[in-house]
């Protein structure tokens, strides 16, 4: 997991810097933090959205904090959707991709705003979010072969006692 | 099951399609779509031309019985002729850029030769859509410190916001969270410039003051009020001015001289 944190890292500075729409880059550590949420439990997302999160801000952020919480947090959404929802259907996955990135960008906004007292920027946002949201769902069907292989293939080694202790 | 894995397969295919598709529309710029479009125009101009062809004869126009080998005669001549201007202004072309290349590095330390500055490269961008940060390779080792101003050859880049021994960690002009109080040139009247979320080349100039008379093409530079900029650091020029129904709200919108979107080389001012 942390091989795949440091791809996406290098992904997202050096080819999504120029294979963007419109200069909007997709967020791939969401994707990444809720699919560990799915598949391999919140006790395990939680932390490693957490230390990604701060590691992220240390390396490019303004301020650090915010990220880490709300990384954790959709690990924990992750760890509720897999209670409660079927990851066999793609179109609840993409949904939940589409709900957590706009989660994730809104709370840090709102964060920002509120902490360097700057202007809101409604509508500057609302399309850069739109554009972050679509890119992100699109990455998100093309991947999602590979997510459920690897996802099933890894909740079999996370989750192995769980169901032990859940079922019997 | 081989149905459904095709249909995968399919929908993954149409999907890429889809994304490169909108990434290519969304970062080309209008003079490489009309260069696609050639075809499609030359399909419909040429057709157009026979139509001319065939009004202009049958309105019995003169042009049409001139000799044809002597206009072939011309025409292989100017093509030639074409050929060979296209070659020199070519090798003109690699000339003037590797003179803009000198220049930009002579042109660097000399117009800013009053402070002392410390070359460094962009070694990265920001992650985030909504920051705008960049990361450059020069740290506490060569004398770096927080909020140390970040120029380039055309004007002002930022300042350090933290700095670790080998890299220092620097917000842009154009960030949301950035604020540079600055004067117009010719007026001299001072306003606060902010960065705009959605723009990487366009800042927007607030608590203008009423009686200014702000114009488009005017410069603005740093007032050197702050602490952080020193004075006279160009910024950019002045786009437009939105005036709104409360005088006190307008604002202007302030074209940046730096291009950040090809930032390559800063110099941090360490005085």
């Amino acid at each position: 997991m942390i091989l795949v944190f440091f791809i996406l890292y290098f992904l997202q500075i050096n080819f999504f810097n120029w294979f963007n729409i419109a200069g909007v880059k997709p967020n791939l550590f969401i994707v990444l933090i809720l699919c560990m949420g799915l598949f391999m439990g919140k006790n395990i997302a939680i932390p490693f959205g957490f230390i990604c999160g701060i590691y992220l801000d240390i390396l490019t952020g303004k301020q650090i904090g915010i990220s880490s919480i709300m990384y954790a947090t959709i690990g924990l959404l992750g760890g509720y959707f897999d209670k409660n929802f079927s990851k066999d259907s793609k179109i609840t996955i993409l949904l939940m991709v589409a709900g957590t990135t706009a989660l994730f960008e809104v709370a840090v906004y709102i964060y920002n705003i509120a902490r360097n007292l700057i202007p809101l920027q409604l509508l500057g946002f609302t399309k850069i979010l739109l554009i972050e949201v679509v890119f992100n769902i699109l990455l998100t069907i093309i991947l999602y072969p590979l997510i459920r292989k690897s996802g099933y293939f890894l909740e079999s080694t996370f989750k192995k006692r769980k169901f032990l202790t859940r079922y019997f | 099951m081989s149905k459904n894995r095709k249909s995968t397969v399919v929908g993954i295919i149409i999907t890429s399609l889809i994304l490169i598709f909108l990434v290519v529309i969304s970062n080309a710029k209008i003079e490489k779509i009309s260069q696609i479009g050639n075809p499609f125009t030359g399909f419909v101009n040429n057709i157009q031309n026979g139509m001319v062809y065939l009004k202009n004869k049958i309105a019995g126009n003169q042009s049409f019985f001139i000799n044809v080998d002597e206009v072939r005669q011309e025409n292989e001549k100017l093509k030639k002729e074409n050929s060979e201007l296209q070659q020199s202004l070519r090798e003109l072309e690699i000339v003037k850029a590797e003179n803009a290349t000198l220049k930009e590095y002579v042109n660097l330390t000399d117009k800013y030769s009053e402070y002392t500055t410390h070359p460094a490269d962009v070694i990265q961008m920001d992650i985030s859509n909504y920051s705008k940060t960049i990361i450059i390779n020069v740290g506490k080792k060569d004398g770096i410190d927080v909020n140390m101003t970040v120029i380039s050859d055309k004007g002002l880049v930022g300042h350090v916001i933290s700095v670790t021994d080998d890299t220092a960690k620097v917000q842009t002009i154009i960030d949301t969270s950035s604020t540079v109080t600055s004067t117009i040139s010719t007026t001299r009247d001072s306003i606060v410039v902010r960065g705009e979320i959605d723009s990487d080349n366009e800042i927007r100039a607030t608590f203008i003051p009423t009686e200014a008379n702000v114009l488009e093409g005017d410069t603005v530079e740093t007032s050197g009020i702050g602490g952080i900029y020193p004075k006279g650091i160009h910024i950019g020029t002045i786009k437009s001015v939105v005036n709104t129904k409360n005088i006190t709200n307008r604002y202007a919108i302030i074209e940046t001289a730096v291009d950040f979107s090809r930032l390559e080389t800063v110099l941090v001012i360490t005085n």
